[in-house]
This record gives C-alpha cells, sequence and structure tokens, in this order.
C-alpha cells in the first residue's frame, strides 16, 4: 500500500476511490509513454505504437526516400507494407508467421535479421512483440495522424462532470479518467493570478492586483482578469519573444563579422499585430506574402520581413550564389517548421527518409522563396537589399507635415510665377542695361556650392566652400592652357595636382564630382582621385577616363570589395565635355549616377560589391588616380561637392556661359539650360527679396524632410521578380549542381493548392491556412499550449512527421485545431478559453506518487510548473525591483554585458557599447541581439541563439544560471532597488518590510518559517555591515541606477543581500 | 497536518530521483554537466539507445584542441615544397589548378604567381620530419608528432568552414566537437565544467571573428554547451561575487536560500527545486575551484620558462596551453583553444613570424609538459586549422613578400597523444602543394579518428533531433587507421 498513500492523503474535492486506483493498476499502465510495455492486442495503435516504431527502424531504407530504398520493399506507405514480392507477403494480416516483415525482424541468422546488425536503431522484444499482436490483430494501417485534416471530435464523457469548466476539461478528465487519476485542486488565488499575469504578460502581477483579486470571489473574477491581461499592451510584448525565436530574429546578419542590420520595425509589427488580435490566418499570409497583396500597405510590406531575418553572409571571397541558395532553404526550414511542424530540411539533398516528401517536392515548395531580388552576398553593416523605408506612426505623420507644407509652398511659387517672370524680366533688363556683372563667372547659380574648386585660373585659386584656400601641389611643371572656363590645366600622362586630404569621404557620404575635360588621344586617365594605390587593394574613389569610358570607383578592394561602374557610351577625343559624378551613400549601383554635359548617361556595373568604409589618408588629386594612371588632355573647373547634386543642378554646372552671356543672348537662342541656369539665379540669388525668401523656404523644407527621411529606419523586406528565377533540383543539395527544372508545388501528401490559386507565395499562404491544411492549425495551437503548460500536447512542437513525438491528447489538440479556426484563427479568443479551463487552474503542487504515476505531468493531472524563460527571469527582476522602464517598441537597446566580450571574438569594429540611463532597464525582447554573441545572461538561460529557427527551448539548471542570477549587476541592482522599494515602507518594521518584499518576488505571503528565516538573515548582514562599512558602499553603489539616500547604506546593504535570496529563489525564476 | 507534507528524504529515496544519495553532487549529475557521472556509464547513443559502454578501449580521455582560427600557411610551415624554388613568380598551371574554383577575393585576378616560402625547411628529430624554421620548438617534439599533410575541407570562407570544422556542419545549428564529447562521455571532474574554451589573439593581424556556436550545444540540451574562460575580468561568467558580498557573506546567503527552498520543495514537491539546489551549491564550489585553476601563481619559474615569457601574461596562447594543462590535471573533458590571426592574404611572411611567435613554443611546451607528468599518454592534442593557402601569392609577389588567399584542397595538421602514433606524417600533397596525392584526410576523417581515440564510434554517437539521428560526422567519415598507435 505504500504505493497508495500520497494519493489516499489527497484530501480533495473528488476523492479518488480506492476501486479506481485498484483498477488502474490492475490495467497496467503505469508509465505513460511505455506503450510496448502495456498494450494488449486491443490497445494496439498502429499510428501512436506501430508506424513510430517501423518510422525509426526500418524507413532508413524502406521509406519514401527512392534513392536508398532497399529490395523494393515500402513500408511507409500500406500498398509498400501489404506488397506482394515475387511470393513473399510483407504483412499478412493475422497471420505473423506468414508476414515476411516479422520473419525478418525475428530471423535466426544474424545476415538475414532486420534490421541489419550495423544498424544503431535495433528492435527490443517488446517492441517485436507489439508488432505481432499488431499482425495477430489484423495488421491495420491507417495514414499519418498529422496528415489527415482535424475533425471536430465529439466530447468525450466523464465520469464526474463537477471539476469540468469548459468542454476543454473533458478530453482531459477522460484521459484522467482512464488512467485513474482525479484532477488536482485548483491553485491558490495568489498561484493563480500570477500564473495567467506571466502567461500572458511576461510580467508578475502588482500586489494591488492581487489583492483586488483576493477581495473579488464574484466567480466571474478570474475570467476578468483574463480579459484584462488580453487588452494589455505587455501582450503583444510576451506573445513577441517567441515569435522572435521561430523567425530567427536578430539585430546583426549573422555570420563572420556579424554586422548590424535593422529589423526593428518587423518587431514592432509583430507586437502591434499580436496587440491588435490579428487573426492568425491574416497573420500568415502577410508575413509571408505581404508585398503581393492587391495595394499592399506599408504594414502588410513590413510583414514581410519575417523572410528575411535568416542570417546573410557578408564574409569576403564567399561565392554569392552559394549563399543565396541558403537563404531560400532556410526559408522552406523555417516556413515547414513554424507552419506545418515538418522537418521538410530534410528533403534537400535527397528523398525525406521518413515523412512522404521527395527531393523534387523539397524543390517545388523552395521555388515559393526563390524569387526574391536579393543578393547572396549580405551586406556587411546594415541591411541587405531588398529592403525599404519604414516609418514609425510618428515619423509618417511628420513626413505626411512636410509634404504638406512642400506642396504648399510649391503652389505659391506656381501661383507667383506671372509676378516672377516680371520680375525675371525686369531683372535681365537691368543687367543689360548695366554694367556687366561677374564677367569670369561661369556659374552663378550660389546653390551649387562645392565643397572644393579648382578652377585652373592665372587669376583665380583654388578654393573650398567655407571661403578657405586650397593649396595646389603639381607634379611636374604647373601648365595652364586656354581652357573652356579661361583657362584649363594641360595633363600630359606625367604631371598632375595634389590638393591636401580633403573630400575625404566614405561610402555612406553623398558626394558628388565635376570637371570640364577635353581628352587627348584616347589614353585618357583619372580626373580626380582619392585614393591608395600602393597596395593592390586601391582603396579610395576616383572618376577616371578609360578607353573613352567613364569610370566611377568606390573602393575598398579592387578586385571585390567595391562599387566600380562605367558609362555605357564612349567620349570622343579631343573636344570638351562637362562630366559629373554623384552618390548617395547607398552603396548600390542605383545610387551612382553620371551626366555628360548635364544629360544623365546610362551605366553599367563592373562590380556592385561595395561592403567597407573607404576612407584613405592619400591626399585628392586631380589628373591621376594616386600617382598613377594619370590623365591625358585638358582639365578645367574642378568641382567636389559634399552631397549629391540633383539633375537640375547638373544642367546647371554644365552650362559655362555666365548669366551675362545668357541674358545678352536674345531669348529664342536660349538653350533649355541656361534658361534653368538664369531662373535659378533669379529666384535664389537676384531677385526680389519675396521670390528668395520662397525658394529658400522651399529649399529649407525639402532639406529637412530629407534629413528626416534618411533618419527614417529600413527594414529588409520581401520581393518578387518580375521574371521569376528558374528553379532546379540540386543534386545533394548544392548550388551549382542543378538537376531537373521544376515550378513552385506544395508536397503531395497534403491538400493541393486550390482551384484558380496563384503559385506564387501568396498562393501558398493562403495554402497554409486553408481550413484543409490539416497541420498549420494543430502547430500553432500546440505552441500556444507549450507556452501555456511547458510542453505541447505534442512535445516534439518542430515535427509533425512519422518520427515525431504523438499528441499526449489527440482529441484535444484537435478540438483545439478546430475551434482556433473556427473562431476566426483568433488566439486571444483561444487562450481566454484555455485560461479558463479547469484544467490550466490546477496546483501544480506533486508528489511522489503522482511523479511516479504522471511523472512528466503529460496527462495533465496536475498544474504545469516550469523554470521561466531567460527574458522573463530577467523582466521579473525589473518589475518587483520597480527598476522596469515600460516602452511599446523602437530600436533595440544595450543594457549590462560583462566588458569584453564581443571584442574577444570579432573585430576591433563591433564593440558592445552598452546604453545608460533607462535604456538599461527596458523589457528584454528589447535587448540587442547579436547572432554570434548573443547576450550572455539570455543564453546561459536558455534562450535560443536566433542563427536558425526555434520553436521549442531547452530548459536547463545549471550553475551559470546560479552565478548569473547571485552576481550579474543586473540582479543584484535589482535587489537593490527592490531593498530601496521596502525600506521606503517608512511605518514598517522589519517583519513586515521583508513580508512585502516576499509578496512582490513570489505574489504570495510569507509563513512564519519564511519570514523567521528572512529574519535571522536581516540579522546577519546588519551586523556583517555595521562592522564593514565599506562594503556596505560597495553593494549599494553596484550598478548605473542612483542610491536614494534615506535610510543608512548599512541598512541598504542588508536589505539588498536578503533580497538578493529573494530573487533566487526557485520560486522567484518559476511560473507555477 | 499538511497533506501534501512529505519530507524532502522521502524524495530522495523514490528511484525516479536517483542518484539522491548524498544531497548535492549525486542529484545534480542529470542536469549538469559539471557534476561527475557517479556510477553511470558514458551515455553513448542517444536517450533511446544507450549502449552502457564504451565502444572501444579509449585511448584519450580528454582532447585539448590547438585551434588556429584563420587557417596557417602549410606552405611555409610544414607542407615542405623544393621544387619551387625555381617557379617564383610564373603562373601556375592551369593542368594543377584544374579550373576548381576560388574565392572572389583573388578568382579575377590577372595571374596566380608562384610564390615558393621564403623560410627554411629542415628534417628534424629521428623521424625526419620536415618543419619550417618559423617552428623551431615544434621541431624538437616532431617525434611526439603525427603531421597529416593531406587534410582537406569543402568550404573555402572561414565562417563555414570553422563551423564546418568543429560541428561537421558548415551551417548553424549543430552540436559542436566538444559538445558530442561530452554528451557522449560524460564528465571527469566535479567543479569544473566538463567542456572548456579558451581564446587568444594573435599579434599577426586583427584575428577573424570567432563564434559562440563553435562552442554551442547546437540541438543538444545546452547543459552540453562548452564554458568560454576569459582572461579579463571573471574567468567565468558571473563567478565573482558582487563587490561587498565576501565569501562569508555568499555563504550565509546560500544557506538561507537553501532553507527557503527546501520549505518551498516540500510544500510543492517539485523535485526540480532539489536539482536547484544543488546548483547553487555547485557555483559556490567554482567559485573557488575556478580561480584556483587560473590561479598560476603556483607554477615554478622553469614551467614559465618552458611554455615562454608570453605565458606569464593571461590571455595569450601560451597561457592558454598553460591553463590547459591545469585543466587536463584537473579532468576537464575537451579543452578548445583557438588562437586568431592566421588569415595572411597579405604580408604573409611577417605577420606568419608574429603568429608563430605566439605559438611555437607554447605548443611544443605543453606536449612536453603533458609528456613529463605522464598525461600525453591519455590526452589527445590537436593543432590546426579550418583550410590551407593557396601556393600562388594574392595580390603583390616580390622577392620577400606575398600574400595567400583560402584554400580548402590540402593543409597539414597536427595530433599527438593518446592513442596516436608519434612521429609519423600521412598523407602527402603535389609538388605545388596544391592538390593532395596520396591518402586524403577529410574533415569528418579526422573527427572520426578523434572520437576513435576517446573510445567511441563515430557512427554510433548520435542523437535524434527533427526526427533524424544526428552525427558529428554527418553520413561519412572513415577513421584513419594508420596513424593510431
Amino acid at each position: 500500500m505504500r504505493f497508495l498513500r500520497g494519493v489516499l492523503f489527497w484530501k480533495t474535492p473528488h476523492q479518488v476511490s480506492i476501486c479506481q486506483v485498484a483498477g488502474w493498476l490492475a490495467c497496467g499502465w503505469l508509465l505513460v509513454g511505455c506503450w510496448a510495455q502495456a498494450a494488449s492486442s486491443d490497445d494496439i495503435d498502429f499510428q501512436r505504437d506501430i508506424r513510430p516504431l517501423l518510422s525509426d527502424a526500418c524507413f532508413q531504407c524502406h521509406g519514401p526516400d527512392e534513392g536508398k530504398r532497399q529490395a523494393d520493399l515500402r513500408l511507409d506507405i500500406s500498398e509498400g507494407a501489404y506488397a506482394d514480392l515475387d511470393g513473399r507477403r510483407v504483412l499478412v494480416p493475422g497471420d505473423p508467421k506468414a508476414s515476411h516483415l516479422f520473419l525478418r525482424v525475428t530471423h535466426d541468422d544474424p545476415d538475414q535479421r532486420m534490421p541489419p546488425a550495423d544498424s544503431v536503431r535495433q528492435l527490443t522484444e517488446a517492441e517485436i512483440q507489439l508488432l505481432r499482436k499488431w499482425i495477430e490483430a489484423g495488421a491495420e494501417w491507417n495514414e499519418v495522424w498529422s496528415f489527415v485534416s482535424p475533425q471536430r471530435p465529439a466530447l468525450p464523457k466523464v465520469e464526474d462532470y463537477q471539476w469540468v469548466k469548459n468542454p476543454l476539461d473533458n478530453f482531459v478528465q477522460s484521459r484522467l479518467d482512464q488512467a485513474g487519476i482525479q484532477p488536482m485542486v485548483e491553485a491558490s488565488r495568489e498561484t493563480l493570478i500570477r500564473r495567467a499575469t506571466l502567461d500572458l504578460t511576461g510580467l508578475p502581477p502588482s500586489l494591488d492586483e492581487i489583492d483586488a483579486f483576493l477581495n473579488d470571489s464574484s466567480p466571474a473574477s478570474f475570467q476578468r482578469i483574463i480579459d484584462r491581461l488580453l487588452a494589455s499592451p505587455r501582450y503583444g510584448e510576451r506573445m513577441t519573444v517567441q515569435w522572435l525565436n521561430a523567425a530567427r530574429y536578430s539585430d546583426t546578419s549573422g555570420y563572420q563579422m556579424d554586422g548590424p542590420r535593422q529589423m526593428w520595425r518587423w518587431r514592432d509589427w509583430v507586437i502591434e499585430s499580436f496587440n491588435s488580435g490579428m487573426p492568425f490566418d491574416q497573420f500568415t499570409i502577410e508575413q509571408c506574402a505581404g508585398d503581393l497583396l492587391p495595394n499592399p500597405s506599408l504594414s502588410q510590406l513590413i510583414a514581410t520581413g519575417f523572410h528575411r531575418n535568416h542570417r546573410g553572409n557578408a564574409e569576403g571571397g564567399i561565392i554569392s550564389e552559394e549563399y543565396r541558395v541558403e537563404y531560400v532553404v532556410d526559408r522552406v526550414e523555417t516556413t515547414s517548421t513554424v507552419w506545418l511542424g515538418l522537418t521538410m530540411g530534410c528533403a534537400r539533398c535527397h528523398d525525406h527518409k521518413y515523412d512522404p516528401i521527395s527531393q523534387r517536392e523539397f524543390y517545388q515548395f523552395f521555388a515559393f522563396f526563390n524569387n526574391v531580388p536579393e543578393r547572396g552576398k549580405a551586406r556587411k553593416w546594415g541591411n541587405s537589399i531588398p529592403y525599404i523605408k519604414a516609418p514609425t506612426t510618428e515619423e509618417s505623420a511628420a513626413l505626411v507635415q512636410l509634404d504638406n507644407q512642400i506642396e504648399q509652398v510649391e503652389q505659391r511659387i506656381v501661383d507667383m510665377q506671372s509676378d516672377t517672370n516680371q520680375a525675371q524680366l525686369a531683372w535681365v533688363k537691368s543687367l543689360l542695361d548695366g554694367p556687366q556683372v561677374n564677367p569670369a563667372s561661369d556659374v552663378d547659380d550660389p546653390l551649387v556650392k562645392p565643397l572644393v574648386h579648382v578652377p585652373f585660373s592665372e587669376t583665380k585659386q583654388s578654393g573650398t566652400a567655407d571661403g578657405g584656400t586650397v593649396d595646389e601641389r603639381w607634379e611636374g611643371e604647373p601648365k595652364l592652357v586656354a581652357g573652356r572656363i579661361d583657362e584649363a590645366g594641360e595633363f600630359d600622362g606625367t604631371r598632375f595636382v595634389e590638393l591636401g586630404n580633403l573630400a575625404d569621404f566614405t561610402y555612406t557620404d553623398r558626394f558628388s564630382i565635376g570637371a570640364w575635360i577635353q581628352p587627348h588621344g584616347e589614353e585618357g586617365g583619372a580626373i580626380v582621385s582619392k585614393m591608395k594605390t600602393d597596395s593592390e587593394n586601391r582603396t579610395g574613389y576616383s572618376f577616371e577616363l578609360v578607353n573613352g569610358h567613364l569610370h566611377i570607383n568606390l573602393v575598398v578592394r579592387w578586385l571585390d570589395d567595391c562599387l566600380r561602374v562605367r558609362s555605357v557610351d564612349r567620349l570622343n577625343p579631343d573636344r570638351w565635355y562637362h562630366v559629373l559624378m554623384t552618390y548617395d551613400g547607398s552603396r548600390l549601383f542605383k545610387g551612382v549616377q553620371l551626366f555628360v554635359d548635364g544629360t544623365s548617361c546610362p551605366l553599367e556595373i563592373i562590380v556592385d560589391d561595395l561592403q567597407q568604409p573607404f576612407k584613405v589618408p592619400d591626399p585628392l588629386r586631380v589628373g591621376a588616380r594616386g600617382k598613377h594612371f594619370r590623365f591625358h588632355g585638358l582639365i578645367d573647373e574642378v568641382r567636389v561637392f559634399d552631397r549629391q547634386l540633383s539633375s537640375e543642378e547638373a544642367r546647371v554646372l554644365a552650362t559655362p556661359e555666365t548669366i551675362y552671356e545668357i541674358v545678352s543672348l536674345p531669348d529664342v537662342e536660349r538653350t533649355e539650360n541656361q534658361r534653368l541656369k538664369l531662373r535659378r539665379s533669379f529666384v535664389n540669388f537676384f531677385g526680389p527679396e519675396a521670390i528668395r525668401r520662397v525658394h529658400q523656404e522651399l529649399a529649407d523644407l525639402r532639406s529637412h524632410r530629407r534629413l528626416l527621411y534618411e533618419k527614417v529606419s529600413t527594414v529588409m523586406v520581401m520581393q518578387e521578380m518580375e521574371q521569376p528565377r528558374d528553379t532546379y533540383v540540386l543534386k545533394r543539395g548544392r548550388y551549382d549542381d542543378p538537376a531537373a527544372q521544376v515550378s513552385s508545388d506544395v508536397p503531395a501528401c497534403l491538400p493541393p493548392l486550390s482551384e484558380g490559386a496563384a503559385r506564387n507565395r501568396l498562393g501558398m499562404a493562403q495554402w497554409l491556412v486553408d481550413p484543409e491544411n490539416p497541420l498549420t492549425s494543430r502547430v500553432a495551437v500546440n505552441r500556444m499550449w507549450q507556452l501555456l503548460f511547458g510542453q505541447g500536447l505534442v512535445r516534439s512542437a518542430e515535427d509533425f512527421g512519422s518520427q515525431g513525438d504523438k499528441p499526449s491528447h489527440p482529441l484535444l489538440l484537435d478540438w483545439l485545431a478546430t475551434e482556433f479556426v473556427n473562431s476566426g484563427w483568433s488566439l486571444k479568443k483561444l487562450q481566454r478559453m484555455v485560461l479558463s479551463s479547469a484544467t490550466y487552474r490546477q496546483s501544480s503542487r506533486t508528489m511522489a506518487d503522482l511523479q511516479e504515476m504522471d511523472p512528466d505531468n503529460r496527462l495533465l493531472s496536475r498544474g504545469s510548473r516550469f523554470r521561466m524563460s531567460a527574458e522573463m527571469i530577467r523582466d521579473h527582476a525589473l518589475t518587483v525591483s520597480g527598476l522596469l522602464v515600460e516602452r511599446l517598441g523602437g530600436p533595440s537597446v544595450k543594457p549590462y554585458q560583462p566588458p569584453g566580450l564581443w571584442v574577444e571574438l570579432t573585430l576591433e569594429e563591433s564593440r558592445y557599447v552598452q546604453d545608460t540611463g533607462e535604456d538599461l532597464y527596458r523589457r528584454s525582447l528589447y535587448t540587442y541581439w547579436k547572432r554570434t554573441v548573443a547576450p550572455p545572461g539570455m543564453m546561459i538561460l536558455d534562450a535560443p541563439q536566433r542563427e536558425t529557427c526555434s520553436v521549442r527551448n531547452s530548459r536547463t539548471n545549471t550553475p551559470l544560471q546560479a552565478l548569473t542570477l547571485m552576481n550579474d549587476v543586473t540582479y543584484v541592482e535589482a535587489a537593490r532597488a527592490l531593498a530601496q522599494r521596502v525600506l521606503n515602507l517608512v511605518e514598517a518594521n522589519d517583519s513586515e518590510r521583508l513580508s512585502h518584499a516576499f509578496r512582490l518576488v513570489t505574489s504570495r505571503h510569507p509563513s512564519s518559517e519564511e519570514i523567521a528565516v528572512l529574519k535571522s538573515s536581516l540579522e546577519f548582514h546588519r551586523r556583517r555591515f555595521e562592522s564593514q562599512n565599506d562594503e556596505a558602499r560597495k553593494l549599494t553603489s553596484f550598478g548605473d541606477s542612483v542610491v536614494e539616500s534615506a535610510v543608512t547604506t548599512t541598512e541598504l546593504a542588508a536589505h539588498t543581500a536578503v533580497m538578493n535570496v529573494l530573487m533566487n529563489l526557485d520560486e522567484a525564476i518559476t511560473r507555477e | 497536518m499538511n497533506p501534501f507534507y512529505f519530507h524532502h528524504r522521502d524524495v530522495m529515496n523514490r528511484r525516479s530521483f536517483v542518484l539522491g544519495a548524498s544531497a548535492g553532487i549525486g542529484a545534480a549529475a542529470l542536469h549538469t554537466l559539471f557534476a561527475k557521472d557517479v556510477g553511470a556509464a558514458p551515455l553513448l547513443d542517444d536517450e533511446n539507445h544507450k549502449t552502457g559502454d564504451s565502444h572501444f578501449t579509449p585511448r584519450a580521455k580528454r582532447v585539448i584542441y590547438l585551434f588556429q582560427s584563420g587557417a596557417p600557411s602549410q606552405p611555409d610551415l610544414f607542407d615542405y615544397k623544393p621544387k619551387l624554388a625555381g617557379l617564383h613568380g610564373t603562373d601556375l598551371p592551369e593542368s594543377v589548378r584544374q579550373g576548381q574554383r576560388l574565392t572572389t577575393m583573388t578568382s579575377s585576378q590577372a595571374s596566380f604567381p608562384i610564390a615558393p616560402s621564403i623560410f627554411r625547411f629542415a628534417q628534424y628529430g629521428k623521424s625526419g620530419q620536415w618543419v619550417s624554421e618559423l617552428m623551431p620548438r615544434t621541431a624538437e617534439v616532431v617525434d611526439q608528432l603525427c603531421f597529416i599533410r593531406s587534410m582537406h575541407t569543402e568550404a573555402i570562407n572561414h565562417d563555414p568552414a570553422i563551423t564546418f570544422f568543429q560541428t561537421g556542419s558548415e551551417l548553424a545549428g549543430r552540436p559542436s566537437m566538444g559538445s558530442w564529447v561530452t554528451y557522449g562521455l560524460g564528465s571527469d571532474t566535479e567543479n569544473l565544467p566538463a567542456f572548456v574554451v579558451l581564446i587568444s589573439q594573435g599579434s599577426g593581424a586583427t584575428g577573424q571573428p570567432l563564434y559562440d556556436r563553435l562552442w554551442g550545444s547546437g540541438f543538444l540540451p545546452s547543459k552540453y554547451q562548452g564554458v568560454k574562460f576569459r582572461s579579463l575580468g571573471d574567468p567565468v561568467l558571473y563567478l565573482s561575487n558582487p563587490p561587498g558580498i565576501d565569501g562569508v557573506a555568499r555563504r550565509r546567503i546560500l544557506d538561507d536560500l537553501s532553507q527557503l527552498n527546501h520549505i518551498k520543495l516540500t510544500e510543492q514537491g517539485d523535485p526540480e527545486i532539489m536539482t536547484r539546489i544543488a546548483q547553487y551549491e555547485l557555483a559556490f564550489r567554482m567559485q573557488s575551484s575556478v580561480p584556483d585553476l587560473t590561479d598560476v601563481s603556483d607554477e615554478p619559474d622553469h614551467t614559465f620558462d618552458l611554455y615562454g615569457p608570453h605565458s606569464r601574461k593571461p590571455g595569450t596562447f601560451a597561457a592558454n596551453c598553460l591553463l590547459a594543462r591545469r585543466l587536463a590535471e584537473r579532468g576537464v573533458r575537451f579543452v578548445q583553444l583557438y588562437h586568431r590571426g592566421w588569415d595572411q592574404h597579405a604580408e604573409l611572411p611577417e605577420r606568419i613570424s608574429k603568429q608563430c611567435d605566439d605559438t611555437d613554443q607554447a605548443s611544443a611546451a605543453l606536449i612536453r609538459d603533458l609528456a613529463q607528468r605522464g598525461l600525453l599518454e591519455d590526452t589527445l592534442v590537436v593543432w590546426g586549422g579550418e583550410f590551407g593557402r593557396t601556393v600562388y601569392s594574392q595580390g603583390r609577389l616580390t622577392h620577400d613578400d606575398y600574400g595567400r588567399d583560402h584554400h580548402p584542397r590540402c593543409f597539414t595538421i597536427w595530433l599527438a597523444g593518446g592513442g596516436i602514433r608519434a612521429g609519423v606524417s600521412y598523407g602527402e600533397t603535389d609538388d605545388f602543394s596544391y592538390n593532395i596525392v596520396d591518402r586524403p584526410c577529410h574533415v569528418h576523417d579526422l573527427q572520426a579518428t578523434i572520437l576513435h581515440c576517446l573510445g567511441v564510434d563515430h557512427k554510433r554517437l548520435t542523437y535524434k533531433y527533427q526526427g533524424r539521428r544526428h552525427r558529428l560526422t554527418d553520413v561519412s567519415g572513415n577513421v584513419v587507421k594508420e596513424i593510431l598507435a
């Protein structure tokens, strides 16, 4: 009777009768999950007992993989299992001795016996007996449970309806009835509110919330708590963490350098979606294919960031296509894990060994994700294409406001047009009538003001924008000859000009370089450069003429890390051209423009892979690249700008005539460029103040808008190429070994795409959430269950295939799945229902006997109890200490981290610069995530690394965790803040303060025994710190937050030490 | 009486809470790699398929892996190619290159001029193995070493290549070699982690980055991940008590914590609480065992003389080699060193000299030191990088300067100690150190061989994840029997 003691002591409203227990014993279901020992032939379930066994032991060679199949025997489908192979029948229902499958697994000859002797997987005697019984009972075969669409099951009957609160409980209790176990009593009210608050918001309840709940005994009070929690913005933050792990979200790109990227706008989209209760089908479609929806909103485009969260390799020397293929594979693997619970990735190199997914089908699914206009070589620093600007609501509003203002001013300018025309006519007349102005100036538009100007003139000096002079140093004899504008420099392949370390641009700077050139002969040469040419890399920038083509080079390494382009068309020798290059700092081909004589010219790519900054200390030079590739011809009026000139400005620059010369021409003879130059000069410089002011206003507004827009964060998104890429089966999964071409489709073991569905990501996304899809709803509700109960009904949340775990409550899973779909895919409704159940509300207390009967709580015989996740533990500490700073969304923050962690693993460029002030105390989901060196406190507490998709965390219990929680400044500072918090209760005595702190940490009142321990602890630390005041000061000044000095340092330190005890309690870091 | 009441001793007596005979270390064993698996057989296959014993008689109990991150140049260190002498600056014949893929750093180079090593080679020891003048101390211990001159790999860039070496897959998410070994063989120490990582920065160049994943546990439970010991700050993260809390105060805090947790255990019955209590005790022991390990002040001067002057400076490769020996003495199963800075695309002669100055004496000293202490017999030492370097020059070639690009097709590593034949070379490359002409050794072969030395069949050390039994060597790998002692 030793066995029964715990149960009999169990004074619950639902007494277990001796009979029930005896029945349970007789039934012999001692251990859940040990079916093989338990099953009589009636109990054998093909799906639960036989298929996993065959899958595990036989499918490797006799499964779906055609390439590896032995002896033409296929055991994963009924056709194969009932086959007659040359007179030998694999399975003969009712007759094991005639069934060759059975004969081979029991064969005496080791060479004949299956599985082969060298196989890792061997059958146990119990398993062989199970096979025998199954065959004897008729060898009934049915499909993989998870590939059959869930049917809404009838509610099971239970022995006693008193406990049942909603339909969910029927399933749980009927299972418990079978096992002869009574459900557990309801948890205490403190536990209940703490559990629900942690589960739905990731934070503990406040004492006020607890007290209100304790004082509200109405039956609906818990329901109200649930509703309040579901409506809290914290809810979205809590749900988002799991999704970030699944989506492998990170603030860096992963691989080698692991440089930063910006995806937080997508992260905030997820928070907002959970908070607004976006239905899961919409949530799915927008993330998979928001860009393909009709007239997608900004929000729908941001949503597609999901499929760009994969890592990106920016390592020098990689072969781009190799990694582009990896990204597509990652999307397939992530999609199949997150929505389908399938391990499709296994079919990348060969047919799946266990599930009916062929290699061909893998690449058909791959084809959905293969049409993104992306590159395998990712950006080393920053987002990789394609990406979009993703203004926040506030930023959008500010931009709209500026746009309105700009529009108004533009309208005013239009309204003023006839006045302006008249004023301009009068001005032109006055010029013609009056004395000549600016006779030597070629450009009179003050807006076109260069950073550096080299006029090559007898009379004018080289200068800078701020009026400074430039020290011109000629290599070789200076030579000025008649030029485009007064004189020009003559370059004969020997001389060049050095101008000092000016125009020190890098790859994120906007800049422009313009000049008049007259090439002599075909030899060309560099026009302007700032480049280090004594190494092979040729780091820097240059603007050159090569074989008549204009080249623009932005270079870190000449062969691979650079943006090098050239004009499609050639210049002719021995005539003047105005040439202008502009660059927008985007590091992209499309960010470079070339203008010849004011007209934009087409460019072609030589190399388009600029990855790193290219600043060099070498001087700016005219007429040479470094000291090499010296120019042949004339160069005049070199201008370097620290901004990207507009096409209008390019036209003005290419207009050499002075204003005086232009006005001297009859109106009809003026060119368009001359008119433009005249107009711009007038409205910006020479016109009446009213006109100048409004144009200045417009310029200021545009500049303001540009600056604001530049600050707007970008986010990587999905796009579809107009011409989809061809997709091939890749032999052994290798990017450079294509076989048959395939087109996009879904695996044949699942329902087909609906008729007329687009065969693109949108069609695929709609297929995922088609109610006929047997997997998506089950996989989603299972993950929800895992979140609330610590483990899924299917424990292998990532694998619903034939090698995955079977559901503990298959009918419940199907009921929840259908309920989820019927409710309009509402996660909140589902969670409300689950939290309202008696199952959820059970106490998590356990005892030895119950542990033995249901060791892992697979039967849900009690409430679940598990250590909180990494981010919950930190957020809990920040909350109870009062340090938490709640602010929804925004760029990620860098809280405390031991110094040197990044640098010791990476390069100097990536140094962790810890934030200060409020950013130290934000919720953990906002902590900056560097994949290759993830936040240590999070990693020690089992957070996934986020290099790949993760839908199930491990939950370990290690001494490193103890060290972290005892010693990390995060937790010690929180202990001190908590100490301050209770010391602020001026009227209270020690016991009351300790009790208050205990409640803050655990949500419950301490027992007298517990208070006694804490009081004694406080006494000890008081005594110690009284004698060691320095120590007290050290402890209380650990952490950035300011010490409030209402109490003595000794008191604060002593309390801090005790709070350190409290915050390390098992109960403090456990959700129970 | 509280109906839920039962004393925690009752819990401990239950079979399901095995190993609880003495509260503390034993109970922890199920849950941590730190605890010695008292009385438990090594776990060699996944949880469903324990074999209960080593697969073979192990020759090594532990591994010290001296990983040279960035890829040391085999033609300048160990792969002697005298016939290149007359070919300086000539283009690498197409018959050698055979159109094999190159990194995009040099694939568009106009020519591939041969750069013979400027360093002199000589034969050393009774075994007469060729070593370059860059490695004089290593040359002195060649009779203890086994060179594999025919290593080859698949990846051509650092991140995938080093990930492949350390986890058996180019992609992230797989357990590292150290995790596999500790998962398979458990721990031999009660107060230290079973798998320790030490990192040093070379003086040759800014090193290639490293990544937590290289010692991560992948899909294995995270308790098998390597614990990085640091030279800056706490040797183990968060090891030290916060300022103002000394050992006495910490002990008191732990006692109070334990008392409160026991009250909770009694009330609650969750055996996980018992484990938690034990882990806190283990953490407390680590607070003294780790500093005891890293405090080398008890080492005599002649030890430092042996390892060289760098060994007195924490965080250097030499200091880490000394720590590796101390870890081996204390029963740590897998000690993984990483030394960065071998990625010499340019200015190779100057930079590689500095790298060798960092590593040569200390690597040799570790071999001598282990041998003197009788530890070399059952400690396997491995030295090498993630791939090799090209015989042709990357960038400008002068009479005394050149660079070398990545070269996965051949490179040299060495092994020594437990289970390995001493004083031999295995495999051979062509006259250009470009292709392998004799007995190639793939990364998976090396991994299989390392596991073999530890008494583990690489095909049977598996873990089921996503429905499949994974292993370190994926679906290939052959033990290199010729190099086994």
